[in-house]
């Protein structure tokens, strides 16, 4: 059967997580739908349990300032409704969480568990990737950060090694000055993605100074590729639209996508590369 | 095993359930809040909504020991109160129910909507329901019932 | 519009129970002792069972199956056929069937037993579609052909026709499955009540699970008790379904002698139900040189599963509904019912009407385009009048008001401004479907086989007594009746007190399904309420009976299924309008109006929320509930997976209904449960393939479906 830890404090919660191995459970949203089972039973899961919904360490947004704009540190337990109600959430992000979820399921699910989830059709993971997100993770030796892209590495695996807790998510000032973001789910609330598209990029001067581009639900991970941007960056509009059909072919050789229940790899393809062409023309303008 | 405390329709109560067991498996089984509906059990249709520390959550997907020192409204606890009966006059008068299977569930979100928003208008109302499924219906009745609560009610949120 | 007082809305009598909480369900209910069910099931679309290997089971717990049926009794589920086994003995037919059924007190230990029992089968190679059926892969499944139904119609002189024909249009659409989603799961309890055999039931017909359970057990229907609690949605899928589930409990519970409660878990509930049956439907049409139809030919096939259920009747509707709402002066019907190795389909809310009627509007269209006029005046132009001959050399017995609903319709959308603006191609979309309904059992069914009889009594007490077996599903009986009855007897409704739940107290007024509940069973309780107030003046108790009467200018040949297949028929016109995207190649629907010809609402606001409901399931079916099988196995199992409309996927609909007493309907009321669905799909995919400018064939149209075409589409509709 089952154990259920509910630790005091975060310190406690890691000396479970090393002693025990225990499953992190924050929301739920996730890890009991996935193990769910039938009424009247325990979910099936062949692990310890450890709550970290409750920790208030995990539960706090703190914004601190340097010159470039506000920097906000999400903490792991931070609900995504706690998100949608802070006035710091960036759009993309906001945008995301909007259409992912009803309210029922905002009011528990977190940033921290979706990533950990690490499936490449989540989308608030895609959020953090064009926002430049990073993982804190607390474990017995202190504690460390990594960029989103190298926490989650490959469908439903991550960096978080089996003593450790994903303590908070930092996300580095927005400068951006546009900012897309288009889902196409199964249907228009509370749906699962067939794809994702979130792009954001700094335009001053008439120059595109920033640009990023993070699409889901199109390869094995949430695919965000910084050479592509690269030769992107420090262009006009009106020159960056010459360079489109080139950076479509790139982004064709790393969207991937699979024929799955939601969606076929075809129109995945499709439309993923559609959407990142209406991005480049559209909305850099 | 330990016992969970928390508060039920505000009513100081414990379990002493496995902490992993089912928020909805405790309170139909052991309480007999049976207004909490089974439709998904994956936390899809919003026939289980409940009320935790006055936010609208699906107890399905929720373990009871997730819930220590919450407080939790029930659709039973709700409709008892003024609010509660002021809800139910608007989804009557609008037609709002057919099967009902959903409405217990939609009741709740109706009580989270009103207590964030006593006047919300035709999208604020489609959005906060938006995880609650209903297939008789197709909603719009549903939104009408809202209306007409949220006008029913006036003062009471 | 001219109203009558019936129509005003009142309060549900169900408003407030369910609302609150109060009301219980079939879960809600704790027995004493009560066990739980889990159904042992197939894993393999087609084999042999060689061996079911159960351990040990501890005491309490029990494993159930074939050899459980008492002597005398049958192995099958007694529907319209009885080829439906209550468990598979040697031959699996499709995937999920029913073995055996595992019963015990705790469900943690049930689900443990369950995973050690071993089915050994001997794979047989599966034929998990149409095509593969026809083909008899792996060999027939059903009698030496694989069809359960066949029906060939001819009307008019259909070779005569196409041998004049200066052109001729063909288009084959498809259609695919779907799943009711009644957001209360199958659940079902057996229980001995005053030593009686009863089944509680989720259910639209509790004489059908009488009529099963009673069959199977070799007992005279009497012994069986069925009690209907309150059934949190149907819409075809507890009509015959839970007689699958209803057999096999009463087995149990027969064996046990304890109250067991089997509820399907939802997943279990999407894998294993049937669902709407999938059709393939081609149209051919020959015109004459200035583009009149001279006649049509239609082949109508549908999906039918493993086993037979109700596939015979649905047919029926599909191919009887296969021209819609048009006078074409020849046709020749064919339509075939296939067995696949799938779950059996069955009812659903238009019982193959849908199927029939969005391939005949999408084929009018498409012939209108091919011939460069407007779709809407090329359709409206064959419209069936009263005495039109049907398709089933019948007639069209009533007043038929397409017209006005039409320009009912095109006031309340703004309909021929936004047409003339919305240019072909140009991403947005508006258009129309004409649908019509035939209220209750097809032909002289309910002289024949139903056998309606409803009885009404006053008591000692001075109570008005109404019992009736339809039931309240949700869509509002069990206040449409008593306001029926009190219209009559000049009552307040809620004084009406209605038995309508239980076998022992009802006489058999027939299934809930095939809009006949108010039609066809609130025009006996009109009438047999009518017998009551004439004997007002007699002292005491007072108890009349009243049984079906076929309307007297119905004809109809069962035999040769000649003549009027429906007694009445409610009409409608469905608008949808939409906008697309030109990137994702999304829809959304920015616009719905209708208008609905019932005969008489008996109560506007119920159906209001019948014709609201039905459009939003209709348009679900056809755009975003997308059932996939893949070696006969359904892909989308779960409710993210299979996703149903929420409150945020369609605008509030606009609607209105024209006023068209029926002579044998209460107050003037026909049917009204169905008609309401049926125009949704063609509607939309219509306004669609203008908004796109493709040609369409196939629901639900999602964005990889309209990729497909686009890439594939040599020419434009409009070419």
């Amino acid at each position: 059967m089952v154990t259920f830890h509910r630790p005091v404090d975060l310190a406690e919660a890691l000396q479970v997580r090393a002693e025990t191995g225990a499953i992190p459970l924050a929301g739920g949203t996730d890890l009991l739908v996935r193990h769910r089972n039938w009424a009247g039973t325990l979910p099936r899961i062949d692990k310890p349990v450890v709550y970290v919904g409750h920790l208030q360490e995990l539960r706090r947004i703190d914004i601190s300032g340097n010159g470039s704009g506000p920097q906000m540190t999400i903490g792991a337990s931070v609900t995504y409704s706690e998100l949608l109600d802070h006035p710091t959430t960036p759009q993309l992000l906001r945008d995301s969480i909007i259409e992912l979820a009803a309210p029922g399921l905002r009011n528990v699910a977190t940033l921290a568990g979706n990533i950990c989830n690490a499936s490449p059709a989540a989308d608030a993971a895609c959020a953090l990737y064009a926002l430049d997100a990073e993982v804190e993770l607390a474990g017995p030796s202190g504690r460390r950060r990594l960029p989103i892209a190298e926490f989650i590495t490959g469908p439903g695996r991550t960096a978080l090694n089996n003593d450790e807790l994903v303590t908070a998510i930092h996300l580095p000032p927005d400068n951006s000055t546009v900012k897309f973001y288009k889902k196409v789910g199964t249907r228009r609330a509370n749906a699962l993605s067939k794809l994702s598209l979130c792009a954001c990029a700094r335009i001053v001067d008439r120059t595109v100074t920033e640009i990023g581009i993070a699409v889901g639900a199109v390869a094995p991970t949430i695919v965000r590729d910084r050479d592509i941007e690269h030769h992107l960056q420090n262009t006009a509009p009106e020159q960056l639209a010459l360079r489109i059909p080139q950076t479509l072919q790139q982004y064709a050789e790393l969207i991937r996508p699979i024929d799955d229940q939601r969606s076929t790899a075809e129109y995945r393809k499709h439309t993923a590369l559609a959407l990142i062409e209406q991005f480049l023309t559209h909305e850099l303008r | 095993m330990r016992e969970i405390r928390f508060t039920l329709n505000g009513r100081e109560v414990s379990t002493s359930a496995h902490p992993m067991a089912r928020l909805i498996d405790v309170l139909r089984d052991e309480f007999r809040m049976t207004g909490v509906k089974e439709g998904c059990g994956e936390g899809e249709c919003g026939a289980c909504s409940i009320l935790k520390d006055g936010r609208i959550v699906n107890s399905c997907i929720l373990a009871v020991g997730m819930i220590e020192g919450a407080v939790l409204e029930t659709p039973e606890g709700i409709a008892a109160t003024d609010r509660g009966r002021a809800i139910n006059a608007g989804y009557a008068e609008a037609g709002a129910v057919q099967c009902g299977f959903c409405m217990t569930g939609m009741a709740v979100a109706t009580e989270a909507l009103l207590r964030q928003n006593p006047a919300p208008d035709e999208h604020q109302i489609r959005t906060a329901i938006s995880g609650n499924l209903c297939r008789c219906t197709g909603y719009a009745m549903i939104v009408d019932g809202i209306k007409r609560a949220a006008i029913k009610g006036s003062g009471l949120w | 519009m001219n109203k009558s007082p019936i129509s005003t809305a009142v309060q549900r009598v169900d408003s407030h129970g369910k609302t609150s909480g109060e009301t219980r369900y079939l879960a809600d209910y704790y027995y004493p002792d009560m066990l739980y069910a889990r159904c042992v099931r197939s894993t393999r679309s087609r084999a042999r069972i060689l061996a079911v290997r159960v351990p040990e089971l501890p005491e309490g717990y029990y494993y159930v199956d074939h050899r459980d049926i008492p002597e005398g009794g049958e192995n099958c589920v007694a529907m319209i056929n009885r080829d439906w086994r209550a468990f598979a003995a040697d031959l699996t037919s499709f995937y999920g069937e029913t073995i055996g059924m595992l019963v015990g007190p705790d469900r943690s230990r049930i689900l443990q037993i369950m995973d050690s029992i071993e089915v050994e089968y001997e794979d047989l190679e599966p034929a998990v579609n149409i095509d593969e059926a026809l083909a008899l892969k792996g060999g027939p499944i059903h009698g030496s052909d694989n069809l359960f139904a066949e029906i060939n119609l001819t009307k008019g002189d259909p070779d005569a026709a196409f041998a004049r024909a200066a052109r001729v249009v063909e288009g084959t659409f498809e259609s695919g499955a779907q799943e009711h989603v009644y957001l209360e799961p199958q659940a079902l309890c057996g229980t001995f009540e005053d030593g009686k055999l009863t089944i509680h039931a989720s259910t639209q017909c509790p004489f059908y699970i009488r009529h099963s359970v009673a069959e199977a057990l070799g007992w005279a229907a009497e012994d069986v008790r069925v009690r209907q609690t309150v059934t949190g949605g149907g819409f075809g899928g507890k009509e015959h379904y839970p007689d699958v589930l209803a057999v096999p409990l009463a087995v149990a519970t027969l064996k046990i002698g304890k109250p067991i409660q089997l509820v399907l878990p939802r997943e279990e509930d999407l894998e294993v139900t049937s669902k709407r049956h999938p059709s393939r439907i081609t149209l051919r049409t020959a015109l004459d040189s200035d583009g009149r139809i001279l006649g049509m030919q239609l082949d109508t096939i549908i999906d039918a599963g493993a086993y037979e259920s109700s596939s015979r009747v649905v047919l029926q509707r599909a191919v009887f509904t296969g021209i819609g709402v048009y006078d074409i002066p020849s046709v020749r019907a064919h339509g075939r019912a296939v067995a696949t190795n799938t779950v059996p389909a069955d009812a659903f809310r238009g019982f193959g009407a849908p199927q029939g009627l969005f391939a005949i509007e999408m084929h009018m269209s498409q012939i209108a385009q091919e011939l460069g006029v407007d779709e809407d005046e090329f359709r409206r132009r064959y419209f069936v009048r009263r005495n039109s001959a049907t398709i089933t050399n019948g007639h069209v017995p009533e007043d038929v008001k397409l017209n006005e609903l039409l320009e009912r319709v095109k006031q309340l959308s703004d309909y021929d401004r936004k047409r003339r603006s919305y240019a072909r191609g140009g991403g947005r979309g508006i258009a129309l479907a004409f649908v019509q309904h035939g209220s209750g059992f097809t032909g002289s069914g309910e002289r024949d086989i139903i056998k309606a009889r409803v009885r009404l009594r006053r008591t000692e007490d001075d109570v008005i007594e109404v019992c009736a077996s339809n039931v309240e599903i949700g869509q509002g009986v069990d206040t449409t009746f008593r306001k029926i009855v009190a219209d009559v007897m000049e009552i307040p409704y809620t004084e009406v007190q209605l038995l309508n739940t239980n076998t022992d107290l009802t006489p058999d007024s027939g299934p809930t399904c095939a809009s006949r509940s108010v039609g066809v069973v609130g025009y006996l309780l009109q009438e047999g309420a009518r017998k009551l107030k004439a004997r007002a003046n007699e002292p005491g108790p007072i108890e009349v009976e009243q049984e079906y009467r076929q309307p007297p200018e119905i004809r109809w040949d069962a035999e040769t299924l000649q003549g009027d297949a429906y007694p009445s028929f409610g009409w409608g016109v469905t608008c949808i309008e939409v906008q697309t995207d030109p990137v994702t190649l999304e829809a959304g629907v920015t616009g719905i109006w209708a208008a609905f010809d019932i005969g008489r609402a008996i109560d506007e606001l119920v159906i209001q929320g019948q014709i609201d409901g039905g459009i939003v399931q209709g348009l679900g079916y056809a755009q975003i509930e997308k059932l996939e099988s893949s070696n006969g196995r359904f892909q989308q199992i779960t409710m993210a997976d299979y996703v149903i409309p929420t409150s945020l996927d369609y605008p509030a609909i606009n609607s209105c209904l024209v006023d068209n007493p029926y002579p044998y309907g209460p107050s003037g009321a026909k049917g009204a449960g169905e008609v309401v669905f049926d125009g949704a799909a063609p509607a939309f995919t219509l306004a669609l393939q203008h908004a796109f400018d493709l040609p369409l064939r196939r629901i639900p149209v999602t964005p990889e479906y309209i990729l497909e075409v686009k890439k594939h589409a040599r020419n434009p509709v409009h070419a």
